[in-house]
C-alpha cells in the first residue's frame, strides 16, 4: 500500500511541478547538434567528378553521370534512400558534397526526394551552421592535410 | 569488478580435445578465434555432448552455415559460460547433392531455431530435427537465398491456396478446449512486428510458438556485399535500432580489427567504451520503458519519464556522432570524430546526466519497483532457470537476471574495460522482477563505467590524442580466414563470424543476435501462466525485432 | 437517529415539476407533465454528455499530459478546447466498419445499452440547484440496477464482435462485474443502515445533519466521515466496476487489444467511449450522494450544482490519478481480490457499520 501512495505521490509531484519536457514544434524546434547530418549540399563548382562518393556510398544512392570526355553531366541523390552515413562528405576531397544540418524535407512521393545537382545545390543551410566548422573532418587518410580555408559558399 | 578467478573453470587444451574427440575427427580447420574440428555429419550429437558434458563447452554460441563450391558447412560455435574465452568450432561439412547432417537440438535447445535459419537460408537439411520449418521467410519460399545457385531473378509464387486465411480453419480443439489466438504481427504489446501462435485454455498460455521474420532485411546479405572498410560500418547500427547502435557497430569493429589485425589507438578505444555505455544507458532505459508500458499498459507516466531520461542521453550521443540513431561512428582502427569542441562543454554536459541519475534511478523505485501491485505482477512470473537459460544460449540482463554470471566485457574483455572499476550485476530471482532491476543496476554500473572515461578524457594528453590507426584504405584479408568474435551488447552477446575470401568483402558474414537466442526461450518462460504474464515476459527479455529477424 | 430525523418525503420539489410550473405546462394534464418530465431529462442528460465531451478529448488529455511532463492539445481555441469539436468531426466522419461475422442486431445494441444504462443512473441522484430528475423510494437500488446493465452491454459487445480478443474482453468483464458487484452494493448497504432509507434525497438530507457541531464549523455526518473504511471499500469496488487502473482488465490495451471494444469503429465507438466516461461520472455521482453528502457544501444551496460537480469530477481526477501511476492488476490476481478480499471486507463493514449506528443511536 505504501509502495502505491508512494507512485502516486511521484507523479502527483509531476503534476503539480508543471515543468514539460515537449516542445511545440515547429515554433520551438529542438537544438540540433552541429555535427548533425541532415539533407546535402552539392557544389558542381568545386566538384572533381572523381566518383569517390558514388563509389563508397554503401547503397548505391548516389548517381554520377559524365560524358565520354569525363565532364560531369549529372549528379543525383536520391535522398530518401540515403542512410546519413556521411561516407561521401568523409571521401570527398574537395568538399563538393557534404551533409547540412537540415532534416526537414518533404515530397508527395518518393520520386520527388531524387535531387539533380541544382536541387542539391539550393538545399538552406540549417540555422546557417557551417558543418565542416564543427566536423573538423579528417581527411589525412584521402588526401594528406587539409587545404585550409573553405568557402563553401 | 570480480576477476572471474573464482570461477574454477578447467582450462581444456587443443590435446585434451584432440583425445577428447579422437577418431571423430576427419581433420582440422582452426579458426582466428578458436581451433576447430572437422566431424561427419552423422557424429554430430555425440560429439556436441562429449564436448558440453566432458570438456564443459556449455554455450553453443552461434551456428553458421555456407555453401562453398565443393560442400555445405555447418559451424557450431562453442564457448564455455564460465569463460567464454575458451573457444572450440565444430565444423560439419556436407555433400553437395545431399546436405543432410544431424541435428544438435537435443543437445542445445537453441540449435532448434538455428538450424531452422541455416536451414531457410543456406539449405542445409537437419536430421532429427524436431520441427523443420523455414523461420525468417515465409513457408511458401522457393529456395535458399544464400546458397550458391540461388535466383535472385526468380519469381516468388504463392499460390491462391497457400495464400488461404492460415486461420480459416479455425484450431478450435474439441477435446481440449483450447482457443487459438494470434497475438500479432500487429498488436500494442509485440514491440515490433512479432507474431506469437498462442494455444489458450481460459487466460491460460498452453502453447507459444514465435513466428518471426516479418522484418527480414538480409542483413547478412548487405554486410556480404559491402566492402570491409568502410560499407559494413552503416549497417550494425539498424539491426538493434532502438539506440544500441554504438555497441553493434563495435561487434563488427572487433571483429573485423581481429580479422585485418588492426591495433586501435587507446584513446579511441576509451571514446568506443564511453560511447558504447552511453548506448547502454539508452537501450535500458527503453527496456524499462517499454516493460512498464506492458504491465500498466498505457502510455502512463514511467514510460514518458524513461523517454524524457533517454533523450538526454541521446542529445549526448548527438553531439559525439551527430545522429541520434544511426551513428556511423566508429570506423576500423578507431572512431570518426574526436570529441566535440568545446571539449570541456560536452564533458560538463555528460557529467551533469550522470550527477543527475541517481535521483533518477531512485524515481524509477518510488514509482515502479517499489509498488506493490508492479510487485505482485512481476514476481514469479516468467520465471527462466538458469540451466534452461544456458541451453537456449541467452545472455545479457535475461541471463544475468537468472543468475548466469555471464559478461563478455569482463570474461572477453575488450577497449577499455579491463582498466576500469565496475560489476557485472547479476540476480538470481530468474523472474520478470529480477530482470527489471537487473537492468536498472547495470544502468548504474555503466554510468560508473562513463563517469571514469569521462575523467580519463580529461585528462588525457593532448599530443597523444589520436583517433584512427593507419589502416590502408582497402582491406583484402587472407582468403579463408575464418573468425568469430562477440562483444556485449545492450541485449546480450552480439557475435560475427565472418570468413574472408582474399576480395575486399566478406565471403560470408553471419550475425549472432542475442535477442533471436532470448526470444527463443519465451514458450519456456511462458506456458502455464496467463496472457498478461506472456505480454510481461515479452517485454522483459527486452527483444527488438530488427535484431531478432536481421 | 432514525426517529430524530424529521423524513421529509415528497417536499422536495424534483426538476419535471418545476419545469412544469415554470413553462405553464402543468395545466395540459397527463400530456403536459410528460412533456415536462421530457425536458427535464433532456436537460440532464445533455449535461451529462457534455461532460464527458469535456473529459473524454479535453481534459484527459490535458490531465494525462500534465502527469507525464507533456504539453498536450493546445492549438486549437483557448487552451486548446477547441479539440472536443475537432474530435467529435473527426470520430463521426469517420468509416463505420461491422465486421463480417458480426451477430448483427447484438453487435448494434451494445453500444447503446452501454451507453444509456450510465445516462439512466443518473435519473435519480440529486444535483443540488433542484436538478433532480426523479425520487423514487427505491433510488439506490435502481441506480445499481440500471448501472448492472452495463455489463450486459459488454457481453453483447465482446461475443457479437466475432473477435477472440472481444471474447476474452467480454468475458473479463463479466467476471469482474460479478465479482466487484456484490462488495459494491453490500458496502452500498452500510450506508443504509445508517440512513434507513434508499430514498437519495434522504441519504443526502441525512448526511448533511451536524456531526460535531464546533461552533463555528459544524462538520456534517457524510459518510465518509463517519466510516471511512466503507468509503475506501467502496471507491476500490467502484474503481473495478467501471474498469479503470488498476482494474481496468477487460480493455488491457497492452494484452488483449482494446478487449470487447476491439472491433467497434466511428460512431458505435464513439458511444462505447461515451459509455465508458458516463461510468465513470455515474460511480462519481453515486460516491458524492452516498458519501460525500450529495450537493452539498459551502456557500447558499442555490450553488449546489457546482459542488456536485466539483465532487463527480473529483472522482475522475482519481481515476486519471491511478492511471498514472499504477499497474494493471492481473485478472486472476483481480478476481481473488474482489472474492477473497473485498466481499470479506464489505461484510465486516456492514457488522461495523450496525455497531457504528447503534452507538451513534
Amino acid at each position: 500500500m505504501i509502495g502505491i501512495l508512494k507512485s502516486m505521490a511521484t507523479t502527483m509531484k509531476h503534476a503539480l511541478d508543471g515543468s514539460t519536457f515537449t516542445v511545440e514544434y515547429p515554433e520551438t524546434a529542438p537544438d540540433v547538434s552541429p555535427r548533425f547530418r541532415g539533407v546535402h549540399k552539392f557544389s558542381q563548382e568545386r566538384c572533381i567528378w572523381c566518383r569517390q562518393c558514388e563509389n563508397v556510398c554503401p547503397n548505391d544512392t548516389i548517381q554520377i553521370v559524365m560524358d565520354d570526355q569525363r565532364n560531369g553531366e549529372q549528379y543525383n541523390l536520391h535522398i530518401g534512400q540515403c542512410i546519413y552515413c556521411r561516407l561521401c562528405e568523409e571521401v570527398c576531397p574537395v568538399d563538393a558534397i557534404l551533409l547540412t544540418e537540415n532534416f526537414e524535407f518533404t515530397g508527395d512521393t518518393k520520386h520527388d526526394l531524387v535531387y539533380n545537382k541544382e536541387q542539391l545545390k539550393a538545399v538552406p543551410w540549417y540555422k546557417d551552421i557551417d558543418p565542416l566548422e564543427s566536423r573538423e573532418p579528417d581527411r589525412g587518410a584521402w588526401i594528406g592535410e587539409g587545404e585550409g580555408e573553405v568557402d563553401y559558399q | 569488478m570480480s576477476t572471474g578467478l573464482e570461477r574454477q573453470g578447467r582450462e581444456v587444451t587443443e590435446d585434451d580435445l584432440e583425445a577428447l574427440i579422437g577418431d571423430r575427427a576427419l581433420g582440422r580447420d582452426d579458426h582466428l578465434n578458436a581451433p576447430g574440428f572437422v566431424i561427419r555429419p552423422d557424429d554430430v550429437q555425440d560429439v556436441l555432448f562429449d564436448l558440453r558434458d566432458e570438456a564443459g563447452f556449455d554455450h553453443l554460441s552461434c551456428l553458421t552455415a555456407q555453401q562453398y563450391e565443393d560442400r555445405y558447412e555447418s559451424i557450431y560455435h562453442m564457448k564455455k559460460y564460465a569463460d567464454p574465452t575458451q573457444e572450440v568450432s565444430v565444423v560439419v561439412p556436407t555433400s553437395i547433392d545431399d546436405p543432410v547432417s544431424q541435428s544438435a537440438e537435443p543437445v542445445f535447445r537453441t540449435a532448434d531455431w538455428h538450424e531452422r535459419e541455416a536451414f531457410d537460408l543456406v539449405g542445409i537439411d537437419y536430421e532429427g530435427h524436431p520441427d523443420p520449418r523455414r523461420i525468417l521467410l515465409p513457408e511458401t519460399w522457393q529456395g535458399h537465398p544464400l546458397s550458391k545457385d540461388y535466383d535472385q531473378e526468380q519469381p516468388q509464387v504463392v499460390t491462391l491456396s497457400e495464400h488461404a486465411n492460415p486461420i480459416q480453419p479455425d484450431h478450435h480443439d474439441q477435446e481440449s478446449d483450447t482457443m487459438f489466438l494470434n497475438i500479432g504481427p500487429h498488436h500494442p504489446a509485440t514491440h515490433g512486428v512479432l507474431h506469437l501462435e498462442t494455444v489458450l485454455d481460459g487466460e491460460t498460455v498452453v502453447d507459444v510458438d514465435p513466428d518471426v521474420g516479418y522484418l527480414h532485411r538480409c542483413e547478412e546479405q548487405m554486410c556480404q556485399s559491402g566492402t570491409y572498410r568502410h560499407q559494413i560500418m552503416p549497417y550494425p547500427d539498424r539491426w538493434d535500432y532502438v539506440s544500441a547502435g554504438l555497441l553493434n557497430e563495435w561487434a563488427y569493429a572487433r571483429v573485423a580489427e581481429d580479422l585485418a589485425d588492426i591495433e586501435v589507438p587507446e584513446y579511441a578505444q576509451v571514446i568506443r567504451t564511453m560511447g558504447a555505455e552511453l548506448c547502454r544507458i539508452a537501450s535500458h532505459m527503453l527496456a524499462l520503458a517499454t516493460f512498464a508500458l506492458d504491465v500498466y499498459g498505457d502510455f502512463t507516466a514511467v514510460f514518458q519519464y524513461g523517454m524524457r531520461d533517454r533523450e538526454v542521453v541521446q542529445d549526448i550521443l548527438e553531439d559525439l556522432t551527430g545522429q541520434r540513431l544511426m551513428f556511423n561512428y566508429f570506423r576500423l582502427g578507431g572512431v570518426a570524430w574526436d570529441l566535440p569542441e568545446p571539449r570541456g562543454e560536452f564533458l560538463e554536459k555528460t557529467r551533469d546526466f550522470l550527477d543527475g541519475l541517481p535521483a533518477k534511478v531512485d524515481e524509477y523505485h518510488d514509482l515502479l519497483t517499489g509498488n506493490e501491485i508492479f510487485q505482485v505482477r512481476t514476481h514469479d512470473t516468467g520465471v527462466l532457470e538458469p540451466e534452461v537459460a544456458k541451453s537456449y544460449g541467452c545472455t545479457g540482463p535475461v541471463a544475468r537476471a537468472s543468475g548466469v554470471d555471464y559478461d563478455l566485457r569482463r570474461d572477453d574483455p575488450y577497449g577499455y574495460y579491463e582498466n576500469l572499476e565496475w560489476d557485472v550485476v547479476t540476480r538470481q530471482g530468474c523472474d520478470n522482477y529480477a530482470r527489471v532491476l537487473c537492468r536498472m543496476e547495470e544502468v548504474e554500473e555503466s554510468a560508473k563505467i562513463i563517469e571514469q572515461c569521462v575523467d580519463l578524457l580529461e585528462d588525457w594528453p593532448e599530443d597523444d590524442r589520436e583517433i584512427q590507426a593507419n589502416v590502408p584504405r582497402t582491406l583484402k584479408p587472407d582468403p579463408d580466414t575464418e573468425v568469430y568474435r562477440a562483444v556485449e551488447g545492450a541485449k546480450g552477446e552480439l557475435g560475427i563470424y565472418i570468413r574472408s575470401d582474399g576480395t575486399d568483402k566478406p565471403g560470408r558474414f553471419k550475425i549472432r543476435s542475442p535477442c533471436f537466442h532470448n526470444l527463443s526461450a519465451l514458450g519456456e518462460m511462458s506456458e502455464g501462466e496467463y496472457v498478461p504474464d506472456l505480454i510481461a515476459s515479452l517485454g522483459s527479455l527486452d527483444i527488438v525485432l530488427g535484431e531478432v529477424d536481421r | 437517529m432514525i426517529e430524530g430525523t424529521p423524513l421529509q418525503a415528497g417536499d422536495t420539489v424534483l426538476l419535471p415539476e418545476r419545469i412544469g410550473d415554470l413553462t405553464g405546462l402543468d395545466q395540459f394534464g397527463l400530456a403536459g407533465e410528460l412533456l415536462a418530465t421530457f425536458l427535464a431529462a433532456f436537460l440532464v442528460g445533455n449535461l451529462m454528455l457534455a461532460m464527458t465531451g469535456v473529459a473524454g478529448p479535453w481534459a484527459k488529455r490535458k490531465i494525462t499530459a500534465a502527469f507525464t511532463d507533456r504539453i498536450a492539445v493546445n492549438r486549437l481555441g483557448p487552451a486548446g478546447l477547441f479539440i472536443i469539436v475537432a474530435d467529435a468531426v473527426r470520430l463521426l466522419s469517420k468509416e463505420l466498419i461491422v465486421p463480417e461475422n458480426a451477430d448483427r442486431p447484438a453487435y448494434d445494441l451494445a453500444p447503446i445499452v452501454v451507453a444509456s444504462s450510465a445516462l439512466l443512473g443518473f435519473a435519480v441522484i440529486p444535483m443540488g440547484s433542484g436538478i433532480h430528475l426523479a425520487d423514487p423510494e427505491v433510488g439506490l437500488v435502481f441506480t445499481f440496477a440500471v448501472a448492472g446493465i452495463a455489463s450486459v452491454g459488454l457481453v453483447m459487445a465482446g461475443y457479437s464482435s466475432a473477435n477472440k480478443y472481444s471474447l476474452l474482453g467480454g468475458l473479463r468483464a463479466v467476471a469482474q462485474n460479478v465479482a466487484y458487484e456484490i462488495p459494491l452494493i453490500v458496502t452500498g448497504m452500510s450506508v443504509v443502515i445508517f440512513t434507513g432509507t434508499l430514498q437519495m434525497s434522504e441519504i443526502v438530507a441525512v448526511q448533511n445533519e451536524p456531526l460535531v457541531d464546533l461552533g463555528l464549523v459544524a462538520i456534517p455526518q457524510w459518510f465518509a466521515i463517519v466510516n471511512p473504511f466503507a468509503f475506501v471499500l467502496f471507491l476500490v469496488a467502484n474503481f473495478a466496476e467501471v474498469g479503470r487502473n488498476p482494474f481496468d482488465t477487460p480493455e488491457a490495451p497492452t494484452e488483449i487489444v482494446a478487449g470487447y471494444q476491439t472491433e467497434y469503429s466511428s460512431v458505435y465507438f464513439v458511444l462505447i467511449y461515451l459509455g465508458e466516461f458516463l461510468h465513470i461520472f455515474l460511480g462519481g455521482a453515486i460516491i458524492a450522494t452516498i458519501f460525500l453528502g450529495g450537493p452539498a457544501g459551502p456557500g447558499p444551496e442555490a450553488i449546489g450544482i457546482v459542488w456536485f460537480l466539483v465532487k463527480i469530477w473529483g472522482v475522475f481526477l482519481l481515476t486519471q490519478w491511478l492511471r498514472s501511476a499504477v499497474p494493471r492488476v492481473r485478472i486472476d490476481q483481480l478476481i481473488e481480490i474482489g472474492w477473497k478480499g473485498l466481499l470479506v471486507l464489505s461484510f465486516a463493514n456492514l457488522v461495523l457499520t450496525a455497531v457504528i449506528v447503534g452507538l451513534i443511536a
